[in-house]
């Protein structure tokens, strides 16, 4: 028979180890995650890729971007993630702030190291957008909602037809 | 001036009775006669204290002819006084006999003072780590032992004592690490070089949680670690050690990322020859580990050496130094969706970025130290030591590469006096020369000079026993030759014995420094993890801090118990932090005084020995902060956790032990630049698990550390150790 005072002790000591049973620590996320804020889908690839590619990462712009200084300042995220381009298919999820984006579009980037200037027009090219699916000759509305995730926001990157950001923006060309 | 004149009698006086002394001698054992090694042999008051070598031998010398209280201590056991007569110029042998005792809290105290304390009272919070405890943890580098001390914490290499540090890669510290009581914080990043020493070659670890520039200087805001190595004992020793274990696979297929386990092992070795005059130690040995994650290998070598000579009975000279390398794999972050297979996973924390496999790090470090000590009388003692540090490192990035070289030349010279058996005096001097050459933090040196004081005695003859102590340390600061500025590091400190079973109420007051180390200053390179610049700023500032603490020690109570627990509050100013700026060609990281801070907690210690054979011990540590920045509005600060908890137990069974620790650690509210890296962040519960079996000279040990395989991470992308079984033999002659 344990003396009175060691029960409360046995007691403490094992809840303890009871609450760290419950916590699972870090978990596999699939990529459209349920606590996912942004977008996530797939990207589809075509064409043959640059051998001078360094990588494609997506963004996302509230307003369609009118200078090359907003191409770059107003993109989100501010600092580019990058997707797997070494498959046909490849998904993705990008953490965004809730609101509306005008424009979520692929970037293909060369090897070089990013300034976050203008400059870095030299180094990008839009690979590839997710369209209005009533007018898929436009770029598409996308809804982040609050809490949640705009999902199956699927599009193409075509490698063989990489365009520079001065084909959509008014700017100088880097 | 009446004053002063008589304290120059005391001094003097003890030089002409030099004839009148004599040397006291003797063994420290345990009930069952086994020697204790590491235990604290001294008078109180006086300048005579000694350390028992593996055989539990001790020598005290010259004591002072007539009536002398000698008093025995060692962690883990019962401290015990006895009293000794001694004729002049006679030897007497005074054996101890220490009760085994889970429920003593530091019974010595060699960290906050800089003298010994044999009172039980230390003013601040200190803790020990004592040789048992290395090796019955089995650790590979001191912070894994220190990590398990209440209120500290460990955040990929960086030590937090109640959250001074936070965390910056690479960069910094606000804990002060000493070996052997010379600072060994890098002369270029300020940081810490764990692996330094040997584990091998270590004999204890104290830890002083708060304030304690007033006697180290910068560094030492948040606290002091400070490593004891081992003494050469008397005949010849051997001791052989070899390790192997391996790592668990990812608790789920999706993040599996080899098709063999990943093992680590390694061997060391130590010989050792002495007498009573002279003797001298060699060790060395290697580790190789395939890493927990992708791109982790490490492989490490390792040599050290230690000579003792003693010069004559008063004087006693010590020569060391440690040599390290490691070349390692950098697994700087985690692979985020995109930058590896990932299987359609946002993120997978057992593989790294494809780009970042071709990175490595080579680094290097060692230390050579000399360190006189003259006991001039019972009363006077000095001390004078000269250090160098010298680090080096090659970081191979993917496309670029980084260097830097580094030392640190020091000299102290300090005497302490003890004008009667209540009193202690302790003044000293410090100089410290730090250098750099490095592509990322340039060319650069940094000087600083100080001076410090401090004073112990009982508070009055009428307050039941009641001590004080007050101290200061100026250090002045230049960069490059350039003008001194100058830091000022006071600090009071006073405890109250309660009852006289060994309870007792502290509290001090500290002001704290760190001064900006060159690469804070001059750092200037382009993150890899961020994609974005980070520039120099030649202006920092020292970081300052004002340390509040208010603690009590509970005497055992209800036969099994004891609590030792502590309130305490810091206000941090002009803390470095990284900062993104815009600037004209792009945002830029630059590190500023950026920001006020308060931390405030309380930490509390409860050991129970519910039944025989069983000791545990249960730490829980909350910490609140606020940090202040003009204009923003106030936040906790980054990578501290609100709630700490770790709990330990240790059953005997005659020659096997087995043993369990438990750390939880809450999710850090807040990060720094925490838009810019993965939120992923959960909270710590890592479970250890440890058996250790013991036949003669050979010692058996069985550690599964992270035994639940809890998958975790303390900084953005950084994989923290999964279950790790490692068994390791240990041969000692």
């Amino acid at each position: 028979m344990l003396r009175t005072p060691v029960r409360p002790l046995l007691v403490l000591l094992v809840s303890t180890a009871l609450i760290a049973a419950c916590d699972k620590g870090l978990q596999p996320e699939p990529i459209c995650a349920s606590d996912l804020i942004g977008v996530c889908g797939t990207i589809r690839f075509r064409g043959t890729v640059p051998d001078s590619t360094d990588n494609v990462f997506v963004a996302a712009y509230a307003a369609f971007p009118q200078t090359c200084n907003e191409l770059i300042t107003n993109r989100q995220p501010f600092i580019p993630g990058s997707v797997s381009y070494t498959d046909s298919v490849s998904p993705y999820g990008v953490t965004l702030p809730p609101r509306t984006y005008a424009w979520v579009l692929a970037v293909w980037k060369k090897v070089g190291t990013l300034t976050l200037t203008p400059a870095d027009t030299a180094l990008l090219r839009v690979a590839g957008y997710y369209r209005n699916p009533a007018d898929t000759t436009q770029p598409g509305s996308v809804i982040v909602p609050n809490g949640g995730a705009a999902a199956n926001i699927n599009f193409r990157v075509e490698f063989d037809s990489l365009r520079p950001a001065t084909d959509f923006v008014s700017c100088t060309a880097q | 001036m009446h004053r002063a004149i008589a304290l120059l009698l005391v001094l003097v006086a003890p030089l002409e009775a030099a004839a009148q002394q004599g040397v006291v001698r003797g063994t420290v054992r345990n009930p069952q006669g086994a020697p204790i090694r590491g235990a604290m042999v001294g008078i109180a008051g006086s300048t005579l204290y000694a350390q028992t070598d593996p055989a539990g031998r001790y020598r005290l010398a010259p004591v002072p002819a007539g009536e002398a209280r000698v008093r025995a201590a060692a962690i883990g056991y019962r401290p015990v006084t006895t009293v000794v007569t001694l004729s002049p110029g006679d030897s007497v042998t005074a054996d101890f006999t220490l009760d085994p005792s889970p429920l003593e809290l530091t019974p010595l105290d060699v960290v906050s003072t800089k003298v010994p304390q044999f009172g039980d009272h230390p003013t601040t919070s200190v803790a020990q780590v004592s040789l048992e405890e290395i090796d019955r943890r089995a650790v590979n580098t001191i912070d894994e032992a220190v990590d398990k001390e209440a209120g500290v914490q460990f955040l990929n290499g960086q030590i937090n004592i109640r959250g001074s540090t936070g965390y910056v890669q690479g960069l910094n510290s606000r804990v002060l690490m000493l070996v052997d009581g010379v600072p060994m914080n890098q002369g270029d990043r300020g940081g810490i070089n764990w692996d330094l020493v040997p584990v091998d070659q270590i004999e204890r670890v104290d830890i002083l949680k708060g304030a304690g520039s007033s006697l180290y200087g910068s560094a030492a805001l948040g606290g002091v670690v400070n490593v004891t190595t081992r003494d050469v004992p008397v005949g010849i020793h051997e001791r052989l050690r070899l390790t192997g274990g391996v790592y668990a696979d990812p608790p789920h297929a999706i993040w599996e990322f080899r098709n063999e386990p990943g093992f680590q092992g390694g061997g060391d070795g130590t010989l050792s020859y002495g007498t009573e005059t002279a003797g001298a130690s060699i060790s060395g040995g290697a580790r190789h580990s395939d890493g927990y994650r992708e791109h982790d290998t490490q492989t490490h070598w390792q040599a050290a050496a230690k000579g003792r000579w003693q010069a004559s009975t008063k004087t006693r000279v010590d020569v060391s130094g440690a040599w390290a390398d490691d070349h390692y794999d950098v697994p700087l972050s985690w692979c985020k969706q995109g930058q590896c297979v990932d299987l359609g996973q946002a993120y997978q924390p057992f593989k790294t970025d494809t780009g970042g496999r071709t990175s490595w790090t080579d680094s290097r470090k060692g230390y050579l130290t000399a360190h006189v000590r003259t006991v001039v009388s019972d009363r006077l003692a000095w001390q004078a030591r000269a250090s160098w540090f010298r680090t080096d490192f090659f970081d191979q990035r993917r496309d670029t590469s980084e260097f830097g070289i580094s030392n640190r030349v020091g000299a102290e010279f300090r005497v302490e006096v003890h004008p009667d058996s209540t009193r202690t005096v302790l003044v000293g001097t410090e100089a410290t020369f730090s250098d750099v050459t490095s592509d990322v933090f340039g060319n650069h040196s940094q000087s600083e000079f100080s001076a410090y004081g401090e004073v112990e005695q009982p508070v009055s003859h009428t307050t039941g026993g009641a001590r004080l102590n007050a101290g200061a340390r100026i250090d002045f600061l230049a960069v490059d030759g350039g003008s001194l500025s100058a830091v000022v590091s006071p600090r009071l400190g006073a405890s109250l014995p309660v009852g006289s079973h060994g309870g007792s109420v502290r509290a001090s007051v500290g002001r704290g420094f760190r001064a900006p180390s060159m690469a804070e200053r001059f750092v200037d390179l382009v993150a890899s993890e961020f994609g974005l610049r980070v520039i120099p700023n030649p202006a920092l500032r020292p970081e300052t801090a004002w340390s509040f603490e208010l603690g009590a020690r509970s005497a055992p109570f209800l036969t099994f118990l004891r609590v030792d627990g502590a309130l305490f509050w810091t206000e941090a100013r002009d803390l470095i932090e990284p900062t993104l700026l815009v600037a004209t060609g792009g945002p830029v990281i630059q590190l500023q005084n950026f920001a006020e801070a308060r931390l405030t907690g309380v930490d509390a210690t409860l050991l129970a020995a519910p039944v025989r054979r069983l000791s545990t011990s249960l730490s829980y540590t909350y910490l609140s902060t606020e940090r202040r920045v003009p204009g923003s509005p106030n936040a906790p600060l980054a990578y501290r956790p609100a709630h700490q908890l770790k709990l330990s137990a240790d059953y005997a069974l005659g020659p096997a032990d087995v043993g369990a620790d438990f750390r939880f650690a809450g999710r850090p509210e807040r990060i720094e630049l925490e838009e810019f890296v993965d939120p992923h962040r959960v909270p710590m519960n890592v479970l250890d698990l440890r058996a250790q079996w013991t036949r003669g000279p050979v010692e058996l040990r069985l550690i599964v550390a992270n035994a639940l395989n809890y998958v975790y991470n303390l900084v953005p992308q950084t994989l923290a150790p999964v279950r790790t079984t490692t068994l390791t033999a240990v041969w000692s002659h």
